[in-house]
């Protein structure tokens, strides 16, 4: 393939992983735009496939969908510059955010910009929640959607089930559960 | 905490769930709950740093490591973010468009969904420690509102919550 090489591959991802905000979706759409639309390194097929099977691995499906397009292209060591590069520099900046927040705990005036920052947190995490919800709430499918979400909640508050019992019952309850697919 | 023990429990939470705050109920229930080697203070504190970041949603595991470890505890932490991203190398090579069937689209959906339950489960304690008066209320219902609802960044509502949080300090 025309200019393919691991240093390009490298500064592709490095320049979208951590210059891209809004987690997932926006990371991969630069992607392609990158990698299918600039260079035609990917066939749109493959870019399809990938995206995929990204969102059926575990973890941050951003960090598999880099994995699985830098492997595609040229193989395993690809494939680990690939995560690096999207992860170290944001690891880095994580790192150096909680250690100014560490640093600035003895501070009175920061610690009231900090406990509003704690405080957005709280609708951060809501608003997580509601992300993974969202593409669930459309047409014929809410009110399952709903069912899952409560049970999840009533299993973890009022029968105090772990976060893993209650994932290996909602994997079981999705194979025998089954929804027609999405028109 | 021993470091190889700290990793596999963040690789458990990375492992068994499927996108960036999803794994924050293993987390805690983990690192606060059962180990108490984590505050829940410390936990919000990490995912402000998380999402304030650019790049993948799943990286306050990394400050997570920081607290419960130092420095070597943020490696581990960023090591349990990246392993799991390698499993879709033996799904590409050997399941191919298999992987893409009815029943696992079907399964992840469900744990995605029951996984956005725990997430709520778990805001409970941490917004009953970080809420204490009417402005951080204020300032959690509107981050919530801005981040569900709008496309602004992150940074931008951290940015307001930090300002209106200092301003609320110097007017009282």
């Amino acid at each position: 393939m025309p200019g393919l090489s691991l240093r390009r591959l490298f500064w592709i991802y490095l320049r979208v992983g951590n210059t891209t905000f809004g987690g997932g979706d926006p990371t991969m759409a630069a992607l392609h735009s990158e990698l299918v639309a600039r260079c035609g390194w990917l066939a749109r097929e493959k870019y399809g496939m990938i995206y995929a099977l990204a969102r059926a691995t575990p973890g941050t499906n951003m960090l598999a969908f880099c994995a699985g397009t830098a492997w595609v292209l040229l193989g395993w060591r690809a494939a680990i510059v690939a995560v690096l590069a999207v992860t170290v520099p944001s690891a880095v900046m994580v790192l150096l955010l909680t250690q100014g927040y560490e640093s600035l705990k003895s501070n009175v005036l920061a610690m009231a910009a900090i406990h509003g920052i704690l405080a957005a947190a709280v609708g951060m995490m809501a608003a997580g929640a509601y992300q993974l919800v969202r593409p669930h709430l459309h047409a014929r499918r809410w009110l399952r959607a709903a069912a899952v979400v409560g049970g999840s909640v009533a299993l973890s508050l009022g029968f105090q089930f772990t976060p893993i019992q209650v994932l290996a019952l909602a994997a079981v309850l999705g194979v025998v559960w089954r929804m027609p697919e999405k028109k | 905490m021993n470091l190889l023990l700290l990793y596999l429990l963040l690789l458990k939470s990375t492992i068994t769930t499927f996108s960036g705050l999803s794994s924050l109920p293993i987390v805690r229930n983990d690192l606060v709950v059962r180990r108490k080697v984590l505050t829940d203070r410390e936990l919000s504190a990490a995912i402000a740093a998380g999402r304030t970041a650019p790049g993948p949603n799943g990286s306050y595991i990394v400050s997570v490591g920081y607290f419960v470890a130092g420095i070597p505890g943020a490696i581990a932490g960023c090591l349990a973010v990246m392993t799991p991203a390698f499993l879709i190398i033996p799904m590409l090579r050997y399941l191919g468009r298999r992987a893409e069937t009815p029943a696992v689209r079907n399964a992840i959906e469900v744990v995605t969904l029951a996984a956005a339950g725990l997430v709520i489960t778990t805001t409970v304690p941490l917004a009953r420690d970080a809420l204490m008066g009417a402005l951080s209320i204020a300032i959690a219902i509107a981050s919530f509102l801005i981040l569900a609802l709008t496309k602004y960044a992150t940074l931008w509502v951290i940015a307001g919550a930090a300002l209106v949080g200092l301003a609320g300090a110097l007017v009282a």
